[in-house]
């Protein structure tokens, strides 16, 4: 049998264990609101118990440990559909911005001005002669000009944004890195396995954070560190305690545009292309695939337009009736090749294109260098309308130049220097319209179908390691009541020791 | 069984969906303020696309239309003048009946009328100088004498206009009848079917009083008013072809901006419907969220 005192410390551990295990329960109403906080649970277990003959008699409770409740691969796994879904939702930002303008189906589009252009043509066809036709054609040309600029300068624009937020980015990681391997550090000498949860939530927190940055996988280690790679699988980013940086370097990328070096070795890895998600990921991608694809599409007209107008241009004659590609400049020292655009006719793969504007290169500069020719800016009677020599009223070349609005084959998509067929003018800015609608649309559905999944991931988390309000008052009741009832007990053995010592024998 | 349930997730699904309400209803205003059920090429890229394709269609339609009302504003007044060249061969006709010397100033007004008809402007255009509208298609050889002989100086070249978008065979009208195929007919200058010559020589004969030249005159005449009669049909055929080319192309437009409106145009009942429907829902989630967050057992407690 047991002695008073020994009951004493009995209650006592009942008191300390229910006290401790009470204020496990004030840690996790208090983060009730933390993110990434797991909720924690105290293990209580009754302590090993004395033998007397053949009896045990208990010696009370102990707390043994304070455990985290947490799935590590739902954490796993959330890290690489937060990276996803943070991909898709900045690839259909940088998108959206700028496909109302680029699709645009009104008036002001560049389909509209494409046809107001050929319009021009068709108007002076009827009417040769007037001037004022003729300067029209030219105001007409300019407003397409501006359009195609508009829409060019617009998707340089929104590259150039995403390569001053690839800077501003990498440096988030790399603090984000560095933090995260000093808490491997704090993981991995903990006392016993899972014992440090609050620098575990801390990494998790961390986690999601960088996982919304750049495409990570993560993996965990024997002694709970975490190892984080780049999505595609090279490149290490955390190694246990250490961490490597992140840098982007000026040039390197597509036109000139900053590169990203990963330091883990020297000379140091080139990753630009082996980021494939998360906003770094995103921005990335805007910037050297899918914004410049549709600024290569606006290149690739605008060169059709420039080639097949300048090409007829030049057979044809002016209000004059004379004036051909062997004349004199009209207007010195402007150089005058009789084209209707700036184009050069030495341009040996596309003659009528700019100098160093041809297939090899698709196109590439050609909306920047798009103008029309300065001597038919100075003056409109040198476009050539006229097909044959000397007479002012004909117009076999405009209507010609006019016919190349619904003309096949006048766009060269394929990059082999020769028009594609079945491809006018009109057909390339519908697909050019699809396009932008099609791959806006693409990443708008996978960023909701995105965000669904992770909101059921998080959601999956949180019904596994969320603080439940009503839970923690539950235990809050059963705690306190096993105080009052501990404290009762040892007021109980008080009582008998009282009787023992100051009343026996009386 | 029961599924545990944090403090946060309704939050974070209540959340989520209140904004994709709240992103719908404003779509759904852009749709009824613009009238356009397309607010952006993502909405449908394969109607973004072929809304293109039926402005582009429209335009270019109306662009044809244009192009017929620009070939009827030459073809009109060069049938006036044919017109006008056939009453003139009318009444040189009744003189070669029962003219004499008399009427020989009345000869030389007519030769005058009908060098100022073939010689008509439109739009600063000569009408019947074939493509070398710019200058004076009909002179007479010595200027300083309005009876000396009449030379044509334009060509043979033809102005045509499109009238269809074919780019490698379309449809085109030709604007102009070349002038020495209307006032010299087949034989050209100086043969039986010129009619300033025509007019000369009928001077002639009343000058010498010879019947049987005039006669011949009257002959040559006859053939004179065949020729002038041949382009005024041509000329009226082919305005009344334009005008049924414009009648075509009306109809036409009308039909695809139908088809175009029904791709593009919102469909205010349907729409209407689901703001409605969205509203109720987003006041309803609200409601919702704000009742759940207030309860928890800790309000039980004393």
């Amino acid at each position: 049998m047991p002695g008073l005192n020994a009951s004493l410390y009995l209650g006592l551990s009942g008191l300390q264990a229910q006290q401790s295990a009470l204020s496990v329960v004030g840690q996790n109403i208090a983060n009730v609101n933390t993110p990434g906080y797991t909720r924690q649970r105290a293990d209580l277990s009754s302590n090993l118990s004395l033998t007397e003959g053949q009896l045990y008699f208990g010696t009370g409770v102990s707390l043994t440990s304070v455990q985290g409740i947490r799935d590590r691969f739902l954490d796993l796994q959330i890290y690489r559909e937060t990276a996803k879904q943070s991909g898709a939702s900045d690839r259909f930002a940088g998108l959206n911005a700028i496909s109302t303008s680029l699709a645009d189906t009104g008036s002001s589009g560049i389909g509209a001005q494409v046809q107001a252009f050929f319009q021009g043509f068709q108007d002076l066809s009827a009417q040769p002669e007037s001037a004022a036709l003729r300067t029209n054609l030219v105001n007409k040309a300019q407003g397409l000009i501006s359009a195609l600029k508009t829409r060019y300068q617009l998707l340089e624009d929104q590259r150039n944004n995403a390569d001053q937020a690839v800077g501003s980015l990498v440096t988030q990681v790399n603090t984000l890195t560095d933090q995260i391997a000093s808490l491997n550090q704090r993981i991995m000498t903990e006392s016993s396995p899972g014992a440090n949860n609050d620098a575990r939530d801390q990494r998790k927190a961390l986690t999601d954070k960088l996982s919304a940055l750049v495409g990570i996988n993560v993996f965990e280690g024997a002694k709970g560190e975490y190892q984080i790679t780049l999505d595609s699988g090279t490149g290490i980013l955390v190694n246990g305690t250490s961490s490597y940086q992140l840098s982007a370097s000026p040039g390197g990328a597509l036109d000139g545009k900053s590169s990203i070096l990963l330091n883990t070795e020297i000379p140091p890895l080139a990753v630009t292309s082996s980021i494939k998600d998360g906003q770094l990921g995103a921005r990335l991608d805007l910037r050297d695939n899918l914004l410049p694809g549709l600024q290569r599409q606006l290149d690739q007209l605008a060169a059709g337009l420039v080639q097949g107008v300048n090409q007829l241009h030049r057979t044809g004659y002016a209000a004059d009736g004379i004036t051909t590609a062997a004349s004199a400049p009209p207007h010195p020292p402007l150089a005058f090749n009789n084209y209707f655009f700036v184009g050069d006719p030495a341009n040996a793969s596309n003659p009528g294109l700019p100098t160093g504007v041809d297939f090899t290169g698709n196109y590439k500069g050609m909306v920047s260098s798009l103008a029309i020719d300065p001597n038919i800016v100075m003056d409109s009677s040198l476009i050539a309308a006229a097909g044959v020599a000397g007479a002012k009223g004909d117009n076999a070349n405009a209507l010609a130049m006019a016919a190349l609005q619904t003309a096949a084959g006048t766009v060269d998509l394929d990059g082999n220097g020769i028009g594609d067929s079945g491809t006018s003018y009109s057909n390339v800015i519908g697909n050019l319209i699809s396009d932008v609608g099609n791959k806006t649309q693409l990443y708008e559905t996978q960023t909701t179908a995105q965000q669904n999944l992770l909101t059921a991931l998080q959601n999956q988390r949180d019904s596994i390691s969320g603080v439940n309000l009503d839970e923690e008052a539950s235990s809050m009741m059963t705690l306190q009541r096993g105080y009052q009832a501990s404290a009762r007990f040892i007021s109980v053995i008080n009582q008998l020791t009282d009787q023992l010592v100051n009343q026996f024998g009386r | 069984m029961s599924f545990r349930t944090a403090s946060t997730t309704q939050q974070r699904q209540s959340l989520m969906d209140l904004q994709r309400t709240q992103e719908r209803l404003a779509k759904n205003q852009t749709r009824i303020t613009t009238g356009s059920r397309i607010t952006g090429p993502s909405d449908d890229p394969t109607a973004s696309a072929s809304i293109l394709d039926f402005n582009n269609s429209i335009q270019v339609n109306t662009q044809f239309i244009r192009q017929a009302d620009a070939a009827l504003s030459y073809l009109a007044p060069a049938e006036n003048n044919v017109a006008s060249a056939i009453e003139a061969t009318m009444r040189l006709q009744e003189l070669a009946v029962g003219g004499s010397t008399a009427t020989i100033s009345e000869l030389d007004a007519i030769r005058s009328n009908l060098l100022s008809m073939a010689n008509a402007q439109s739009q600063g255009k000569y009408l019947f100088a074939g493509t070398a509208t710019d200058s004076k298609p009909f002179v007479l050889a010595n200027p300083a004498d309005p009876t000396s002989q009449i030379n044509y100086q334009g060509n043979a070249g033809q102005i045509r206009v499109n009238l269809d978008g074919n780019a490698t065979n379309p449809n085109q009208v030709t604007t102009n009848l070349p002038g020495d195929t209307v006032f010299f007919g087949a034989g050209g200058l100086g043969s039986n079917t010129d009619i300033f010559k025509a007019i000369t020589d009928l001077k002639a004969a009343f000058n010498a009083n010879d019947a049987t030249a005039v006669q011949t005159v009257r002959d040559h005449l006859d053939l004179i008013f065949a020729n002038l009669n041949k382009a005024q049909a041509d000329l009226g055929g082919r305005q009344a072809g334009l005008l049924d080319l414009k009648d075509t192309y009306a109809n036409f437009n009308a039909t695809l901006e139908s088809l175009q409106s029904a791709q593009e145009a919102t469909d205010y009942p349907k729409v209407m419907t689901d703001v409605t429907a969205d509203e109720t829902l987003q006041s309803v989630t609200l409601s919702t969220m704000a009742k759940t967050n207030k309860v928890n057992l800790f309000d039980y407690l004393t």
